[in-house]
């Protein structure tokens, strides 16, 4: 029984590693040459070239994209050292357009390299969890960046291996020192590949402390070290020492060669390049929110979204089984959040930690799934009270039916045809249902028309019949076609919501408190946003921050306009302050739910407390919280969907090209930048209810758990 | 323990509603002072806190002619009998279903409320084109009634999830013994169940009406002569015109505001009691 086991865990690994390798060589062969590779191409064939002529010292001073410590490029070097010579490529600033054509046969050699690197990080993440090794093999931008000639390949094996091998050491008490070993010299090697992957040595080290000082470890005397700090030491000396043993271009005036390289990317980070690509902060989470857009014919699989989706699922699992990978995947997401450079190739520092958790998802889900409760417990349903109840629901079901159920079908209708602006007549007249029945019944071939198409003016449909097309338009939203509007819709619905409730609770409970004087009166203010219709409030808001022409910007000897400029100029900023119109608006619902749940819990519980010697915050954390959170979550949740819909604000707040995509989706589906492509708009309609109805079952389930009283 | 507060609390606690209470008034101050301003055309080019000369002469020309020759009352009216409609529409059909859904254990209540829900998960603006289609074909497109009805079916759901909590607390006890003394389903439910329940419907009634009231995207579709105009899109009106003037922006915003701000005060105990959303917990 073992044995077989252990054969269908050796085949799964193999099979994983085997669809990965196909993938990357696959992607080497059809992807077209991208910025920097021919910066590190030209320098592997210099290194190269030094390397024949055994020139130790050239390797040690080549300038060129000092930047990025040279291990990646050396390794490339190595790699076509032994081919026959190509012209070099010049040396250009590393911000020029990508090269046309580059060298062969050292740009095929060279892209291999990238893609057998990949393919070994794909088995060692796969030797711990087969499902994970096979989620990180199909995920699009590992697999982009590890079948080009980029520097993440190395430094994202090897950061791996540093967890892998700590993960080890931690694991088993037997020959810890030697696994500890590696895993140092993993780490040197990463920091002298790429800097910034070496965040993963801050995870080793965070989880390497937690342990230490954990509760569990309190037998220890108070006040001495734990032991250890001296083997965090000795790990982290051998690391450093490995890191200039790997990186020959500091053998010579190591530390001033070492500054230079490093403080170049803060300046970079500050640059005018970085500056205009206008990423928002959450960027990296908009990359892997979808696929890699720009080659829709390279990739034979497109799940990135639903990987970072299962990731958050199965984080808590992810935590309690594999802690270091999840300190990683949270340093490293901070780091990227923070570092305003947001280029795509970086999402590579947290792949692997983010596959693992999207496999512990798919567990989790999966286990979900089976040990579902059943339904016995429950009264039974009878059909005769089914006919009792009709009378009462006729009437309401026939309007709903007509109005709010037959648009949602027309809806689902229209987004499997093209109909826009210019086939409105046919479309209105019956066009939309002769083609998707004549489409479903298989009477007409779908037009083939890709998503980008409705986007770009030129290409747009220009035909005055409604055509069927299909699942296509679905299926590209699905797949993550727009992924910066869906990470924007669920932060802005999720951090609007989240203030909006912080800031009404802790209003609701202020004016609950006996004693406070004008009570009534605050709270008759307070509600005074609510009662203001929400774009009559977004127009308020609008009067007070607009740039040049709002009430605080023209307040004379004060800097209020250049912020507000500034403010709204950066998508993060931006942010904020719609933000501020959102609570605004939104707290005074939050804080009448929490007043009138707060009434309702009773005073005896506050006195039990009291003699059990509670202070003020356990009687907030263990009696008023509990007690108050279920009372107000449908406020909350009401709350939720509305946010996720704001679409006044927006409207209010014009926001316009390009910054349409950091909207809410209705608004967006809605917006005249769009230019009535009815079909679209339909198509994003049908994708936002179902982002809309996993959300709220998510929600309803997360906090049920929480409910534990039935109260009210 | 509760009952008293010492002056360093009371401090900290009137500290803080100023600030929140700050945080409110500033942008409405901002609009007051616009419309008691006057004659501001555009934005105004200074900042002032108190108007030079506060007037009310904006408030009289708005109240005259606040769009397109139309008087402020008459966009009043049509804005009462669209948003009034969509109201008494969705608390008429959705009290009834409520109720069943609170009293009847009929098969598929569980996912038909779930589903009722799924229908109110888009804003109007967002099913625009199938509903210009509809009421093409029911020829209702340019009547306020197509509106009112537009309205109504948006409101309606949100109507149906708070009524059916608010029935759900009414005791079972209570309606067995009226039926015990031989009153019929549709007496039970007038004598002993509505109007215990009724606090409740009129929160569900304010929140459809609001739906209604401030809904301007929708009516811009839908409305084509200026007659039949009402006070939201005549505010969102007069943002786009090019003899946009904040002060009378302002000042038909203000207008706008204050009948529901009234309407709060009024139902202000009612709101704290039931606001109580979707009674928690499965009653059943």
């Amino acid at each position: 029984m073992k044995s077989f086991r252990v054969f269908v865990y050796v085949l799964c690994v193999l099979l994983a590693t085997f669809i990965a390798l196909n993938l990357r060589l696959r992607a080497v062969e059809l992807l077209p040459i991208d910025y920097d590779e021919d910066d590190y191409l030209g320098a592997a064939q210099r290194y190269a070239q030094a390397m024949r002529a055994g020139d130790l010292q050239a390797i040690i001073d080549y300038e060129f994209n000092y930047e990025h410590p040279p291990l990646t490029k050396l390794l490339y070097g190595l790699a076509i050292a032994g081919l026959p010579e190509a012209p070099l490529i010049p040396e250009r600033p590393s911000t020029d357009a990508p090269a046309s054509v580059l060298p062969e046969p050292h740009f095929d050699v060279a892209r291999k390299v990238s893609a057998a690197l990949g393919t070994l990080e794909v088995l060692a993440l796969a030797l711990l969890n087969p499902l994970a090794g096979l989620l990180l093999g199909i995920h699009t931008w590992q697999i982009k960046y590890t079948s080009q000639i980029m520097l993440e390949p190395l430094p994202a094996l090897t950061s791996l291996l540093v967890v892998l091998f700590y993960f080890r050491a931690r694991q088993s008490e037997k020959r810890a020192v030697l696994w500890l070993g590696l895993s140092a010299l993993m780490l040197g090697i990463t920091a002298a590949s790429k800097y910034t992957y070496a965040i993963v040595g801050v995870a080793v080290l965070a989880d390497w402390l937690w342990d230490a000082y954990s509760p569990r470890r309190a037998d220890q005397p108070k006040g001495s070290p734990p032991a250890a700090w001296g083997q965090i030491f000795f790990w982290g000396l051998f690391a450093i020492i490995i890191f200039f043993a790997f990186n020959p271009r500091l053998w010579a005036d190591p530390l001033e060669r070492l500054s230079q390289s490093v403080f170049y990317h803060g300046g970079y980070a500050q640059s005018e390049h970085v500056r205009r690509a206008g990423f928002p902060p959450w960027q990296q989470l908009v990359w892997l929110a979808g696929p890699v857009p720009w080659h829709p014919d390279v990739f034979r699989v497109t799940l990135d979204l639903y990987i970072l989706i299962f990731a958050s699922v199965g984080f808590k699992r992810f935590w309690q089984r594999y802690r270091v990978f999840a300190l990683w995947l949270l340093l490293a997401g901070i780091f990227l959040l923070l570092w305003p450079t947001k280029w795509p190739q970086y999402v590579l520092t947290l792949t692997a930690p983010l596959s693992l958790s999207a496999a512990m998802g798919v567990q989790t889900v999966l286990q979900n799934i089976r040990t579902r409760p059943r339904p016995a417990a429950r009264a039974p349903i009878l059909w005769r009270e089914l006919r009792r109840a009709w009378p009462w629901l006729l009437p309401g079901l026939v309007v709903l039916a007509l109005i709010a159920f037959y648009p949602m079908i027309f809806q689902a209708a229209m987004s499997l045809t093209d109909f826009n602006t210019i086939s409105i007549r046919d479309g209105i007249n019956g066009g939309v249902w002769r083609e998707v029945w004549r489409g479903i019944t298989g009477q007409t071939e779908p037009l083939v028309v890709d998503l980008w198409q409705y986007f770009d003016r030129f290409r747009r449909p220009t035909s005055t019949d409604v055509h069927y097309v299909g699942f296509s338009s679905l299926r590209s939203l699905f797949a993550g076609g727009i992924p910066d509007l869906l990470v924007f819709n669920i932060l802005w619905a999720v951090l609007s919501v989240f203030l909006q409730a912080a800031l009404g609770i802790a209003v609701a409970l202020m004016l609950n408190r006996e004693g406070v004087r004008g009570r009534g009166f605050w709270r008759t203010l307070f509600v005074l946003p609510w009662a203001i219709p929400e774009f009559v409030g977004a127009l308020i808001w609008l009067r007070l921050l607009e740039p040049g022409r709002g009430w605080l910007a023209v307040i004379e000897n004060a800097p209020f306009d250049v912020w507000l400029a500034t403010f709204w100029a950066a998508p993060g900023t931006r942010l904020l302050l719609l933000l501020l119109a959102a609570t605004w608006y939104g707290f005074p619902f939050i804080m009448l739910a929490a007043t009138a749940g707060l009434k309702l819990i009773s005073s005896d519980v506050y006195e039990a407390a009291a003699i059990d010697g509670a202070g003020r915050w356990q009687q907030f954390h263990f009696v008023t919280w509990p007690l108050l959170w279920p009372l107000v979550m449908p406020a909350v949740l009401i709350r939720l969907i509305f946010a996720f819909n704001q679409f006044y604000l927006f409207y209010t707040m014009r926001v316009d090209f390009p910054t349409v995509t950091h909207a809410t989706l209705s608004y967006y589906a809605f917006s005249p930048t769009f230019g009535g492509q009815f079909a679209v708009s339909a198509a994003i309609n049908i994708f936002t209810v179902v982002v809309l109805v996993v959300l709220i079952l998510w929600f309803n389930r997360r906090s049920r758990a929480v409910e534990g009283v039935t109260y009210a | 323990m509760r009952r008293q507060i010492s002056a360093w609390e009371q401090f900290l606690h009137q500290l803080g509603l100023v600030l929140v209470g700050l945080f409110v008034l500033l942008p409405i101050w901002g609009m007051v002072y616009l419309a008691f301003e006057g004659g501001t055309m555009g934005w105004p080019s200074t900042f002032r806190l108190w108007p030079e000369e506060p007037t009310l002469r904006i408030f009289q020309q708005v109240w005259a002619q606040a769009s397109q020759s139309m008087p402020f009352l008459a966009l009043l009216k049509n804005s009462l009998i669209v948003s009034g409609g969509a109201m008494f529409f969705s608390v008429i059909l959705g009290t009834s279903m409520a109720y069943a859904f609170a009293r009847y254990r009929f098969p598929g209540r569980k996912p038909g409320l779930l589903i009722l829900l799924v229908g109110a998960l888009l804003p109007p603006v967002a099913l625009m084109t199938p509903l210009y289609v509809l009421l093409t074909i029911l020829k209702l497109r340019t009547t306020m009634l197509g509106l009112t009805i537009v309205y109504t079916a948006f409101s309606m759901p949100f109507c149906v999830w708070n009524m059916r909590s608010a029935f759900q607390a009414v005791p079972k006890d209570l309606e067995e013994a009226a039926f015990l003394d031989g009153a019929g389903a549709l007496k039970t439910f007038w004598r002993i169940s509505l109007p215990i329940a009724l606090p409740s419907i009129a929160v569900a009634a304010l929140i459809a009406f609001l739906i209604g009231y401030s809904e301007f995207a929708m009516g811009w579709l839908f409305v084509d002569t200026s007659a039949n105009v009402t006070v939201a899109m005549a505010v969102s009106g007069a943002l786009g015109v090019s003899t946009f003037s904040g002060s009378l922006l302002s000042a038909l915003a203000i207008l706008m505001s204050l009948p529901v701000i009234a309407l709060f005060l009024i139902l202000q105990r009612y709101l704290l009691d039931r606001l109580l959303f979707l009674s928690v917990g499965d009653q059943t």
